[in-house]
């Protein structure tokens, strides 16, 4: 039975290989082992009122961040990649993040083993558009937390990264259709301390705070060169004993022209969260519930590249638009930790003129203004207003 | 048993990943596909780069990073290599040295295709929409734009991702006289 096992094991493996593409004789392609890549950026942000994490005040703030990407071809079928981020602490320290370190391999034509710490196949922003040289502004949707340049707005979760494996695929349609599919088992979200439950941390640690996984998958169709839509979905436990769920939904999409983009992504999630009524008598147990808590947000991306006015000064710039909004039903019945997130829902709109030094460098010139409008929150109104000049590049 | 039956295609599946020689395809004919799928992918993120930007060889370990990024098959995957790999590549260009003087001088048509020029641009009617349509460029920009943007890309828009092809003079003239209609 073990002979018949491996007999069938191999043989699954050689078919599955054979779908590999090959190459001819001759090949006068070089093939390499090694190649960084990556990208970083330098942004200045000017804001009224802006404070640091202890309360005093900053005039100015200056980031600079280095996130060299390491590419390592085993061979044709294994590629590793790992990204680093190196940046500055508000208290002047180099901090060091691993963004992902993982292993590809590619099965055949079409499927793709990904094992390792990867970004989420979760919409289109935290996969593949948050690099500042990609990011077509100075800052991130409303709707992403975390990764800088947020500014008072929390976000519906923050960029997603997560240990364990995914498997991909592309699917042709015809000459211009494609259908890409992501399914993926990781770690899974853990839960924050705090009374009643906590909040959903997403960060990223090494083992879990319960026994069971976290799974999602996005699945889209791309009308290519110009459209492309996802959705995705993700679920988990987070609490310690695995009994409240965290899951989250997204629909992306974006239509490509020669001279124009338009991006957009419709997102929410629901937490379960736990408690108890207040006792009557006090000396009592209130009665235990388990709600879910809602946030739901939104934006839109429109681009325009300037050279469509044929005046040759022109060609380098490019204008951007970006609204964002987010909102959650806190009605001030749930937990504190909770709370402070629910506090800090809003809106946000983002004007930008970026000017192309090259293909993959450019300087960005951005207006943003936030206004936090969940008065369920406890902050009433609040408004955020700021101004970046980034110097983005990837290398 | 069931352990075994898990573990043993992995095992199978590892030890057949360095099995495979690392041999790549260097098929002219994949150039202009390549260029097609480099148009109509790359932009769907970032701007396409210009095969400049990396060397060969860092191109064939950058690729695998970026078929798993943008979901491209390996055959589409090998094909944008062999398009960035040709416009890096001497032998598919038109030398314009005085070394290649017994060279037949290519027409432009032959040029355009070799090149790829339709992986980006539309001729009459087919091609790509990451560059402009070339059907009316040189009536509407002129000989002089048109022969000089071949020759230097960026010297009207430094964000520009068009390769740069060290082209001798008769190669221009032919190219601009192919897309005259001439």
């Amino acid at each position: 039975m073990k002979i018949k096992s491996l007999s069938a094991a191999i043989a699954t493996a050689l078919v599955l290989s054979t779908g590999t593409v090959s190459a001819g004789e001759g090949s006068s392609l070089d093939v390499g082992r090694l190649a960084i890549s990556g990208y970083g950026d330098v942004t200045l942000i000017s804001q009224d009122n802006l404070k640091d994490a202890n309360g005093n005040n900053v005039q100015n703030n200056v980031q600079a961040r280095f996130i060299p990407i390491f590419l390592f071809q085993m061979s044709e079928k294994i590629h590793i990649e790992s990204e680093l981020e190196i940046s500055t602490t508000p208290e002047g320290e180099t901090e060091v993040v691993l963004e992902y370190l993982n292993m590809h391999y590619f099965l055949n034509d079409n499927t793709i083993l990904t094992a390792g710490k990867f970004l989420l196949p979760f919409g289109q922003f935290g996969a593949n558009l948050h690099p500042s040289w990609i990011n077509k502004g100075a800052s991130n949707p409303g709707i992403y937390g975390g990764h800088g340049g947020n500014g008072s707005l929390g976000g519906v979760t923050g960029i997603m990264g997560d240990t364990g494996v995914n498997v991909s695929n592309t699917w042709s349609l015809g000459d211009a259709g494609k259908v890409f599919t992501d399914f993926y088992v990781v770690s899974g979200p853990r839960q924050e301390a705090g009374d009643h439950g906590g909040g959903v941390d997403m960060d990223v640690k090494k083992g879990d705070n319960n026994a069971s996984f976290a799974y999602g998958g996005r699945v889209a169709y791309a009308f290519l060169p110009q459209w492309e839509i996802g959705v995705s979905y993700y679920t988990g436990d987070y609490s310690d004993d695995g009994d409240l769920n965290y899951n989250a939904y997204n629909i992306d999409f974006n239509w490509i022209g020669s001279f124009a983009s338009v991006r957009g992504e419709i997102f929410g999630s629901t937490a379960e969260t736990e408690g108890e009524d207040e006792p009557v008598p006090p000396e009592e147990h209130g009665e235990d519930w388990i709600k879910d808590f809602d946030k739901e947000g939104w934006y839109i991306q429109g681009t325009w590249q300037a050279r469509q006015l044929g005046k040759a000064w022109l060609n380098p710039i490019e204008l951007v638009v970006r609204y964002s909004d987010s909102s959650s039903d806190f009605d001030g019945s749930i937990s504190p930790d909770f709370e402070e997130d629910a506090g800090r829902m809003g809106s946000r709109m983002y004007y930008g003129v970026n000017y192309w030094l090259e293909p993959s460098a450019v300087l960005k010139f951005g207006a943003e203004s936030t206004s936090i409008d969940n008065e369920g929150g406890g902050l009433g109104e609040l408004v955020d207003d700021r101004i970046f000049l980034q110097l983005a590049f990837g290398f | 048993m069931k352990l075994t039956n898990i573990v043993l295609p992995v095992v199978a599946l590892i030890i057949s990943a360095f099995s495979v020689q690392a041999e790549h395809v260097s098929d002219p004919s994949l150039v202009a596909k390549g260029a097609k799928v480099y148009s109509e992918n790359c932009g769907r993120c970032h701007n396409a780069r210009p095969a400049e930007e990396y060397t060969k060889r860092e191109w064939s370990v950058v690729i695998p990073h970026m078929r798993a990024k943008s979901h491209m098959t390996g055959k589409e995957a090998l094909a944008v290599e062999a398009f960035l790999d040709s416009t890096l590549t001497a032998d598919v260009r038109s030398d314009n040295q005085d070394s290649n003087k017994d060279t037949v001088q290519r027409t432009g048509a032959e040029l355009v295709a070799a090149f790829g020029c339709q992986g980006c641009h539309k001729i009459q009617g087919e091609g790509g929409a990451l560059g402009p349509g070339l059907d009316t460029i040189v009536a509407d920009k002129g000989e002089a734009f048109v022969m000089k943007k071949l020759v230097d890309p960026k010297f009207n828009n430094s964000a520009s991702a068009m390769p740069k092809y060290p082209m001798s003079d008769a190669d221009t003239k032919a190219i601009v006289n192919f897309l005259k209609g001439e």
